[in-house]
């Protein structure tokens, strides 16, 4: 448990990510603990002053101290606080009066671990499947043809004329999802292909790796891998020679794209990368898609950090939300200063191991969700939307939850020359 | 490691309720399930769905896609709900007695 850690290898590993920026964070918190009642760990957890988001940093500081003379005891320790203790949600981060990125911290933290071989199996895990298959589920090309042909012939009596296009060149839309939707929930990509067929958009799945959006590598600051992902769907972009990128209601994938992917790849593609809750914006916006009537029950919308916090798309999420809703009620703190639901910054993928610590903290989000007393939750985010349904049971709230995918696709307006004759 | 017991019978299950150990699965263990998941009735249907989950298990090491699954019970994505509520990759692999699903589940 407590072998010798190669002090050298951590210093090495620091010493390059020690840029001003850093050296200024690590060195300028004055413990002012501004940032404490910002994090939903602490609150959930009694106040515990432990879970200050300061505090959970304080080992940086510790290891430059040390010149990286640290075991392995130690590296555990960091383990559970980096993990367990936090969501890198990035609210933190918004309250720091100097400004200090927690979050990155954070992340650097889980770099050094990952370099020294500790990362959580459920994260781990992926970064195989990724690498030889090019998605986090070891879907084989075939298999996910296959998939979409099917997803095809489930739907074709629905609506006259529906498509799936796969390598469409030049199509405005290359269209990326995550690899749960094509393994287990293949409505998701029926519910897409019924709404981009009625907008009467140009859009293309890409047929090889690229079209899995997710990048869970990046929740475990493997950069490396973390490129590669995004670099395949870029690929892909390209050949295809698409105007732009669409991501599924997902987070963390959008992030990894969109605002991620230029550091990674060194340069910023030229495609730019749109999430699901913009391009829906947009469709409503310009008639594209007219509902034959809005949800009637009460609604939330809750707040993806990384399309949110991470990614500026606050206000859009919250039109869209009030335009598919006749009673919509934003929660306390809607937008960009709403809390984290305790299942983003890889807290879902991780598995067993994490299940008591997100359902513990998630505990604010319950709380928040019950008070605007909403039955139905709008979640832009798989990681989200499970971990909502999750508290929803471990919480006793009468609310469910639900993409805006479905939403739309089972209120929209259906063009007469696209409805089916009755035989 | 928690435990549930049923009809007599011990279980060692992983934090989401599945089961640790393929090989400690039995019919029991299916009962159980269906009362977790809130199945009315175990059918013919549910047990050609665990058929097939176990046989893709055994000779693959992980869950089928659900295409896979539909294609070779012959039942559409809808009946599949219909059987398991909480859809394939959770009730479903739950009851056949599968590991949970690695990755956004």
């Amino acid at each position: 448990m407590t072998a010798p850690i190669n002090a050298q290898a951590v210093m090495d590993f620091l010493k390059p990510r020690m840029g001003a920026r850093f050296k200024t964070w690590v060195n300028i918190c004055t413990h002012c603990g501004m940032c404490a009642d910002t994090c939903h760990f602490y609150l959930a957890n009694n106040k515990n002053p432990k879970m200050i988001p300061s505090y959970k940093v304080r080992f940086l500081k510790d290891i430059l101290k040390k010149k990286g003379r640290v075991d392995r005891a130690y590296l555990e320790e960091i383990y559970k606080t980096v993990y367990y203790e936090c969501n890198v949600c990035r609210r933190c981060s918004l309250y720091c009066p100097f400004g200090i990125d927690i979050a990155y911290l954070i992340y650097v933290l889980r770099a050094l671990l990952n370099s020294q071989g500790l990362a959580p199996e459920g994260l781990a895990r992926t970064v195989l499947d990724y690498k030889e298959f090019g998605n986090q589920m070891a879907i084989t090309d075939e298999e996910w043809l296959e998939t979409l042909e099917w997803c095809k012939e489930e739907t074709a009596d629905e609506l006259v004329g529906l498509d799936i296009p796969i390598d469409k060149k030049g199509a405005k839309i290359l269209y990326t999802v995550n690899a749960r939707e094509p393994k287990f929930y293949p409505q998701d990509i029926m519910e897409m292909a019924k709404i981009f067929h009625v907008a009467g958009e140009d859009w293309t799945f890409p047929s090889r790796k690229g079209w899995d959006a997710t990048n869970l590598a990046m929740f475990m600051s493997d950069t490396e891998t973390a490129r590669e992902v995004a670099s395949n769907t870029f690929k892909r972009a390209e050949e295809l020679e698409v105007k732009q990128i669409v991501v599924t209601e997902c987070g963390h994938a959008y992030r990894s794209l969109c605002y991620e992917a230029p550091l990674w790849l060194g340069y910023t593609p030229k495609q730019p990368v749109v999430h699901s809750v913009e391009l829906f914006l947009d469709y409503l916006k310009e008639g594209r898609i007219k509902l034959r009537e809005k949800l009637k029950e009460p609604t939330t919308v809750q707040d993806p950090c990384n399309i949110i916090r991470n990614g500026g798309l606050a206000e859009k999420n919250r039109l869209l939300a009030s335009m598919v809703s006749e009673d919509f009620r934003p929660m306390k703190n809607q937008g960009n200063y709403n809390f984290c639901c305790g299942g983003g910054g890889g807290a879902m993928p991780m598995g067993g191991e994490m299940k008591k610590h997100r359902l513990a903290s998630g505990k604010i989000k319950a709380e928040q969700i019950r008070e605007t007393g909403a039955k139905i939750v709008l979640v832009p985010c798989h990681n989200c939307i499970d971990q909502i349904r999750d508290l929803i049971t471990e919480y006793k709230i009468d609310a469910k939850a639900v993409h805006f995918k479905e939403v739309i696709a089972e209120h929209m307006v259906i063009p007469k020359e696209m409805t089916p004759k009755e035989d | 490691m928690p435990t549930v017991e049923f009809e007599g019978k011990t279980f060692n299950v992983d934090e989401d309720g599945f089961i640790d150990d393929f090989n400690n699965w039995n019919d029991s263990w299916m009962r159980h399930v269906k009362q977790t998941e809130g199945i009315e009735e175990i059918t013919d249907e549910h047990i050609k769905v665990v058929n097939v989950l176990q046989d893709y298990y055994k000779k693959n090491g992980i869950a089928p896609m659900v295409r896979i699954l539909s294609k070779v019970t012959g039942f559409k994505l809808k009946y599949i709900y219909e059987l398991f509520p909480s859809g394939p990759g959770k009730g479903a692999c739950k009851m056949a007695g599968l590991p949970k699903p690695t990755g956004c589940v």
